[in-house]
């Protein structure tokens, strides 16, 4: 009778420790579960904050301002080239409205 | 019987781990994939909004340098109408055999456009002598011109004049206005784009 007593402790000993692996692997499944959440929320939360964005902004303000310069060189050398021609031409222009001005028509 | 419970628990126990590993490899599999995909999104949309910034302000830029140049034509052009009035002015004041003769073409003008055979010519007080002594030849060519007998009264122009005159009918219904300024405003407006095309090439008129 002892016997019998002693091996059913025994075995609720055992299922308690059964009971207790199994308990543990549960949290220790929550956590590899809230890691893996946690990693997620990192994932995602990057990108918001990710320099990338600034970077390509920058990269991109730049590359406008600097094509901003070249059309002002551009039409630096248009504006210089046409004063040039217009000097030049001046006196034609001139004398062809004062003929037309002074030009009756009878 | 006993390893039979450890055994079970073992078992349940590894199967709880692994499906929390696949569940897990799954979430952070998925937060990537999402990840990535916004971040193409919002790279596309970047690029979006600042090639259309780009397009905006290079357009602003342009537009405002080509206004620059548009101001740079128009300097040279008013600067050959006032200088060109400059020298009417001046060849007027000089008077002499040219201007004389000027003078008589522009009253001649005058009369060929307007019906009738009595005129009034009316010129600066400058001018009053000169047309004076050009009213016989101007009255004989007008004749002839008309077919007709013309007859011309001078008056004084009430209004200040570089020169030139202002022909009208003796009931002044009808008038001519042959003034110099009247002359270099017609032909300023007339000669506008020829002037530009004398002054920047004949490519002014693409630009």
């Amino acid at each position: 009778m002892s016997t019998d007593i002693k091996e059913l402790q025994d075995l609720i000993a055992r299922e308690k420790n059964a009971e207790e692996e199994v308990r543990k692997a549960k949290e220790e499944a929550q956590a590899i579960l809230k890691q893996a959440r946690g990693k997620a929320e990192v994932a995602l939360g990057a990108i918001e904050s990710d320099p990338a964005w600034e970077n390509l902004k920058h990269a991109r303000n730049d590359e406008i301002a600097r094509k901003k310069i070249e059309i002002q060189e551009e039409y630096k050398r248009k504006s210089s080239s046409l004063e040039k021609v217009a000097q030049q031409n001046l006196e034609k222009a001139i004398a062809r409205l004062f003929e037309e001005t002074l030009r009756g028509k009878l | 019987m006993q390893s039979e419970i450890e055994r079970k628990a073992q078992e349940e126990a590894s199967s709880i781990l692994e499906s929390a590993r696949a569940e897990a490899e799954r979430i952070v599999a998925e937060a990537d994939a999402k990840a990535a995909n916004l971040r193409d999104e919002r790279t596309k949309a970047l690029r979006g909004k600042i090639d259309a910034q780009e397009k905006a302000e290079l357009a602003v830029a342009r537009m405002d340098r080509k206004g620059n140049l548009l101001r740079v034509k128009s300097v040279w052009t008013n600067r050959v109408f006032e200088e060109v009035e400059k020298r009417v002015t001046k060849m007027a004041e000089n008077g002499g055999r040219e201007y004389n003769e000027l003078l008589a073409n522009l009253i001649l003008e005058g009369i060929s456009k307007m019906n009738g055979s009595k005129f009034i010519v009316e010129t600066s007080p400058r001018d009053k002598e000169a047309v004076s002594n050009l009213l016989g030849i101007i009255t004989e060519r007008a004749s002839k011109l008309k077919n007709d007998k013309v007859t011309l009264r001078p008056e004084t122009l009430q209004t200040r004049t570089l020169g030139g005159a202002v022909v009208s009918t003796e009931d002044k219904v009808q008038y001519f206005n042959n003034t110099l300024e009247a002359r270099l405003a017609a032909a300023s407006q007339k000669l506008e784009g020829t002037i530009r095309q004398i002054l920047f090439g004949p490519s002014d008129a693409n630009e």
